[in-house]
This record gives structure tokens, C-alpha cells and sequence, in this order.
């Protein structure tokens, strides 16, 4: 009975930990699995092929610039985010008349699927008749409509920054509803404390508000690392990672593979996977998350 | 604390009782098809889909209904279980079904030849008459056979040729299509001199460059094989042709950035009347007719001397599975099938060509469809016979739109690296 008694938690315990084991670490011993493993592109399993489809993934011409492109891209999203999210953070933590409209319109890009959002800014951004390019037309910005100056996510070096904008653009409203519930349990006699000792508006947002946030901050961004790492649809739906593979991340290429090789597929996946553990334990290194506020 | 213990591991089992039920949900359709002999014999079978989805009038579901009640009617012990699938999930679908082991017994798709391999078709002529087979398009049927035994049976197919808006080029005072490279410039120029944004649409993003990059390297007696077999993805001809291409991308003759433009879209540019010539076929007939275009023309597609004498010819198939050992009742359905009018039912439907010659005779009156049927008998293929086709193919359409931007020598010789390495 005692025995029993000891084993109670895991009853408890148990339902979450079979949850977890199946959906969480089952398909993640699969997918290595997989990457060793030779597969018919019907799904046919042949064999065990070693280090071949990493061999072959490294080999792949475009993977260095794939890889450097999904940190750059990583870095750019979630940099931007945070800086514009504490801006706004801290506008909506002011009383202002409509506030409370503004915040449910902050809502509207979080709620909206993010695939509708990246297909319609590509609406917007098509050459013959994006409202997008109708602007830049009638401000005198490009000549005419349908040739290649109006055709923005055609080319590389003109499709990035957009695709860095709509993600920036899908991840802000989380972003800052975070920082948001952050800023609120900030209790108000710091600030004053603050005020009496003669402390000016931006020393008390240095030295203040901002290592008080550091919690929620470092949610936020790591929540937003992991998320803009695995981003598929905005580039998928926008350029395909295309011309070539100029626009691609790893998660992209992860996708193109699955065509050809499943194997190549999954061993791009660990890749990925990998990936994810280092951005993180970087990123929990410099914000330094376990520290005391001193 | 009993009642505690007792109620929590019940709450434990329950949620593993769910878990487990939710992954052989998909499993209980499958029993009654292995109905022993005497009994009426299911046959499964999983189509394509290609009407504009659930619920419209012109659905597989509704298509292949109609096929499936007369043919009941004729033979009362067999039935057919139709599961029609849309094309984006048809491959990765099926694929599925195989690795459950419920596998169907007749299987309509875009390809054939991946099952071989794996020893899981019936040759054709164990599952249709010689009467019907001897009807099929010799070069069709040619197809589908692989080391000179058939097993894809060619169930619809489409020809591509050059659709001009004539609207357009009496503006521009082009008098009639192109023939050749050079008169496709010159009027590509008279076009652009005309205020059309894109005198030539060029599709060479993902969607499909493989086929308008086909189109091209044929204009100049190229192809992702030459005559022996061999890739000859970055051959001299080729490497010309992309150059031309080039040139006229370059002069801004051509959709922008080519290399990320689906033929979806630059069909529907066309239907806008924002385009000026592009290669189609019979399926983007619907597409202009919904964009409301209705003066445009079909000719063949020039070449670099002169207008093509073969063109791109897709065929889709149709072919049986012998793991539930069904040959018999197979045979009954797919003779049935090619012998009645159901055929000819998808062509007037979803205007694709047939592949027997008794089919093209029967369509050979619809003007538009005529250019079409008279491009098919000479019609050229993709190598998709060859495995190394299903790595081939996304590569191409991922990079080749590269070979109109960049250097046309270099993105051709990756390409042709990638069919030629081992494995």
C-alpha cells in the first residue's frame, strides 16, 4: 500500500508525460532516425546509409549561405521586434484616449493566420497592380508599373528587407503584449523612489524600468528566436526562397528537399534542430536569465 | 487516497486510450475490400482531382460517381470505392497509404514509374483487354513502360503551344505570330514600343519552370537529355538558348525577374491583357476565359529557324496495384472505362486531351483545342523514366530561373552536376 502510496504522482504526472513523450521526444528520435536512413521518395524505407545524407547535405553548393542567411535573418527579425516592441510597450502602458482601441487593433496581425498576411503583401507587392506599387507610382518613386523596378520580391537584395518587415510585422503584437503584462508588475513606488532620489526620465528607464522587464524581455525574445528560426510561410508564400535560393533559410531548404530527398530532408532538420539549442543557449548566456536583478 | 490513485491512473489510461485511437483512426475503411471470393470484390481506388475542388459541379468526386454507378450497373458484384485527392496531396497521400500497408487497388496520378521499383503495379496487360491498349497512342504507351515492360497506363494528357493576344499585336502592327527567335524579338520590341508591360510572359519560377525551360531548349534542338540518354542539361544549344533568353530579359521583353514568376500568375497577366504572347495549353484556356480575355490566338511556339515540330506533351496515368490481387475486376473497370464515353467526358470537362487515337478523332473538331491534338503524336517528354528525374526536377525549378539572370553557362553546368552525381 505504502509502494503504491509512492507511486500516486505518477499517476498524476503520468497523462502529461505520455503527452510529452509522444508528440515531443517520439518524433524527434524519428526524425534523426530518419536522417541516417536511405528513403524512397514513395516513402519506402531502404536501409540504414550512415553519414551519407549529411555528406550530401553539406556538399549542397548553396547550404553556407543558407545557413548564414537564416542566423542574419534570425537576428534582424527578432533585434527589430524587441526595439520597436518596448516602444510601443511603453506607449500603451500611458493613458491616452482610445487606448483601449489601440490595443485590440494591435491585436488584428497576431490574430489573422500568418500565411494570409504574407500572401496579401504579396498582393500588394505585385509589379502590374500591387496598391503597394501604385503608391511608389503615384509618389514618382518608379516609372511604370510591370517592369522590374516595380517588382520588389524579385530580386534578392530588394525582397529581404520586405520579408524581414512582414515577419517583424506578424511577431511585434506578441512582442509587446509581453513586455506589456511586464511593465505592469513593476511596482509603482520604485518609480517614486526614483523621482525623490532626482533621477531624470531616461536614467529611470536605464536603470529601472528596463532591469525590471528583464524577465518578460527575455521570454519575449527568446519565444521569438525559436519562432522566427522556424518561420516557413512568410518566405514560402512571398518568394519561395527564390531567385535560386537567394531568399532561402534553412527551414526553406528543409522544405525543397522533402521533393527530392527525405532523408537529405531529415538531416537537414536535425541540422535545424541544433541550430535552435545553440541560438538558445547563446542567447540565454548574453541576457545572462538566471541572474538576480541587483 | 484509493479513490485518488484508482481515479488518476483511470485519467492515465483514458488519455492514452485517446492518444492511441487518434493514430489508427484512419485505419477502418479498409476491411470489407478483402472480401474472399464468391462475395462481391471492392476495388479502392484514389484519383486525382482535377476540377476546382470539393463541391464544385465540376469535382472528382461527382466526375468519377457518374463513372462509377453506370459501371455498377453493368457489373453488379463489383463495387467501387473512389477516394478522390486534391493535387498537392495526392503524392505525400499515397505515399502514407503505402507505408500503412493500405494500399489501393487502382491508383490515378501524375506518375507511375516510382512504383516499379518496389515491384507494387500489374503489368498492363494483366488489367487491360489488347484491344484497348492497341488503341493508346503508341508514343503515349511507350512511356509507360520501363525496362521494356509497360505498367503506367496514360489516362489524360496536354500539349503546350504559344497563345498571342491579338488585341495587342494589331496595336502594336504585328501581323501575325512568330515564327523564329528573331521575329519573336522583333515583336517583342513592337509590343513593348506599345506600352505592354510584359510582351512576353515567362514563367521560370518554381511553379513550373521545368516546362517553359523545356519549351525553349526544344526551339533550339536542346533538352535535359540528348539523343543517347545522356543528361545534357548544360549542352552547347542549350547554353545559346539561355543566352538568347537572357537577352531578352535583359531588354526588359520579358515578365520580370522571370526567375520567381509561377505560370499561374503570368496566365492570369495574360488573361489581364498585361501580357503579350506566353506559352500555354489547354488547361489555361479556362483561366483567360475567367479573366475575361477572349481575342487571343494559338500557334505553334517559334524556334530559333522556325516554328517547333514537337512540343511539350504531360501525360498523367492510371495504373493498378496487385497487393490485394484484384487483376480480374481491374480489368473489367479500366477496359469499361477507356471503351465508354468517360473519356471523353474529362476532356469536354477539364479540357485535357485524350491518348487514344479513337479520342482525338472524336475531338478534332474543337477549334481551340486543335493545335493541341495535332502537337500530340510528336510531342516530346520530360525524362521522368529516369530516378534521377525526382532530383532533377526541384532543382531546376528552384535555379534555373538563375540561367536568365546570372551566368547561363554556370547555373546549367550545377544543374547537369546534380543529374550526373552518383546515388
Amino acid at each position: 500500500m505504502r509502494r503504491l502510496r509512492a507511486l500516486e504522482p505518477l499517476a498524476w504526472v503520468g497523462p502529461a508525460i505520455v503527452l510529452i513523450a509522444l508528440v515531443v521526444l517520439w518524433p524527434v528520435i524519428e526524425m534523426i532516425r530518419s536522417s541516417f536512413l536511405e528513403i524512397s521518395r514513395l516513402g519506402v524505407e531502404r536501409g540504414y546509409t550512415g553519414f551519407a545524407n549529411y555528406e550530401k547535405l553539406f556538399g549542397e553548393k548553396d547550404f553556407a549561405d543558407i545557413m548564414v542567411r537564416s542566423v542574419i535573418w534570425v537576428v534582424a527579425v527578432v533585434v527589430l521586434t524587441v526595439l520597436l516592441s518596448l516602444a510601443l510597450a511603453q506607449l500603451f502602458n500611458q493613458r491616452f484616449p482610445l487606448r483601449k482601441v489601440a490595443r485590440w487593433a494591435l491585436i488584428a496581425p497576431w490574430a489573422a493566420s500568418v500565411l494570409m498576411t504574407a500572401i496579401i503583401f504579396k498582393w500588394m507587392l505585385d509589379p502590374e497592380v500591387g496598391v503597394i506599387n501604385q503608391i511608389r507610382l503615384k509618389l514618382g518613386w518608379i516609372d511604370a508599373m510591370g517592369g522590374a523596378a516595380a517588382d520588389q520580391l524579385g530580386d534578392a537584395s530588394t525582397a529581404m528587407p520586405w520579408l524581414v518587415f512582414v515577419a517583424v510585422f506578424v511577431s511585434v503584437p506578441f512582442t509587446t503584449y509581453a513586455l506589456l503584462a511586464g511593465l505592469a508588475t513593476i511596482p509603482a513606488d520604485v518609480y517614486e523612489a526614483a523621482r525623490m532620489d532626482g533621477a531624470g526620465r531616461l536614467r529611470t528607464y536605464w536603470s529601472i524600468t528596463l532591469p525590471l522587464l528583464r524577465p518578460a524581455l527575455t521570454v519575449a525574445a527568446l519565444i521569438n528566436v525559436m519562432n522566427v528560426f522556424n518561420s516557413f510561410p512568410i518566405i514560402w508564400a512571398m518568394t519561395h526562397g527564390q531567385p535560386g535560393y537567394s531568399t532561402a533559410t534553412s527551414t526553406i531548404l528543409m522544405y525543397i528537399l522533402k521533393g527530392s530527398d527525405i532523408g537529405e530532408s531529415a538531416a537537414m532538420s536535425v541540422v535545424n534542430f541544433g541550430m535552435v539549442i545553440v541560438l538558445t543557449v547563446i542567447f540565454l548566456r548574453v541576457s545572462r536569465w538566471n541572474k538576480e536583478v541587483t | 487516497m484509493n479513490i485518488k490513485l484508482v481515479s488518476g491512473a483511470a485519467l492515465g489510461l483514458a488519455t492514452m486510450l485517446v492518444l492511441s485511437s487518434c493514430g489508427s483512426g484512419g485505419s477502418g475503411g479498409g476491411d470489407d475490400t478483402q472480401a474472399s471470393g464468391g462475395g462481391a470484390v471492392t476495388l479502392k481506388m484514389v484519383a486525382a482531382d482535377y476540377g476546382d475542388g470539393p463541391g464544385k459541379p465540376n469535382s472528382g468526386e461527382t466526375f468519377w460517381k457518374g463513372v462509377v454507378d453506370e459501371f455498377q450497373a453493368a457489373n453488379p458484384n463489383i463495387k467501387v470505392e473512389v477516394q478522390v485527392i486534391n493535387w498537392n496531396d495526392i503524392d505525400k497521400q499515397v505515399a502514407t497509404m503505402i507505408q500503412n500497408g493500405q494500399v489501393p487497388d487502382i491508383l490515378q496520378t501524375g506518375d507511375y514509374s516510382g512504383f516499379v521499383a518496389d515491384k507494387l503495379l500489374y503489368k498492363v496487360d494483366e488489367v487491360l483487354s489488347p484491344n484497348v491498349s492497341g488503341d493508346m497512342l503508341q508514343k503515349f504507351a511507350d512511356f509507360g513502360k520501363v525496362d521494356g515492360a509497360a505498367y503506367g497506363i496514360p489516362f489524360v494528357s496536354s500539349a503546350r503551344a504559344l497563345f498571342y493576344n491579338k488585341d495587342l499585336f494589331e496595336k502594336a502592327g504585328i501581323a501575325e505570330p512568330p515564327k523564329t527567335w528573331d521575329e519573336l524579338k522583333a515583336a517583342a520590341e513592337k509590343l513593348k514600343g506599345a506600352g505592354v508591360t510584359q510582351p512576353f510572359g515567362l514563367p521560370l519560377g518554381q511553379e513550373e519552370a521545368q516546362a517553359e525551360s523545356f519549351l525553349w531548349m526544344l526551339g533550339n534542338g536542346g533538352g535535359y537529355k540528348d539523343a543517347s540518354g545522356k543528361w545534357s542539361i548544360n549542352s552547347p544549344q542549350n547554353v545559346e538558348t539561355f543566352t538568347y533568353v537572357k537577352g531578352l530579359v535583359d531588354a526588359g521583353l520579358t515578365t520580370p525577374n522571370p526567375g520567381t514568376k509561377d505560370r499561374k500568375t503570368v496566365w492570369e497577366d495574360f488573361g489581364a491583357g498585361k501580357v503579350g504572347m506566353v506559352n500555354g495549353g489547354p488547361m489555361s484556356i479556362p483561366i483567360f476565359d475567367a479573366a475575361g480575355l477572349k481575342n487571343y490566338g494559338v500557334a505553334p511556339i517559334p524556334g530559333k529557324a522556325g516554328p517547333l515540330d514537337t512540343t511539350l506533351g504531360v501525360m498523367d496515368w492510371i495504373m493498378a496495384f496487385n497487393k490485394n490481387g484484384h487483376a480480374a475486376e481491374i480489368k473489367k473497370f479500366f477496359d469499361f472505362f477507356y471503351t465508354g464515353n468517360a473519356a471523353q467526358k474529362i476532356s469536354d470537362t477539364y479540357k485535357l486531351l485524350p491518348v487514344t487515337n479513337g479520342g482525338i478523332e472524336k475531338l478534332s473538331s474543337d477549334e481551340k483545342l486543335k493545335p493541341f491534338l495535332d502537337a500530340l503524336p510528336n510531342a516530346s517528354f520530360y525524362p521522368f523514366q529516369d530516378p534521377k528525374w525526382a532530383e532533377v526536377n526541384p532543382a531546376i525549378k528552384q535555379t534555373i530561373g538563375g540561367a536568365v539572370k546570372d551566368d547561363p553557362a554556370k547555373v546549367l553546368g550545377e544543374l547537369q552536376k546534380t543529374a550526373e552525381a552518383a546515388g
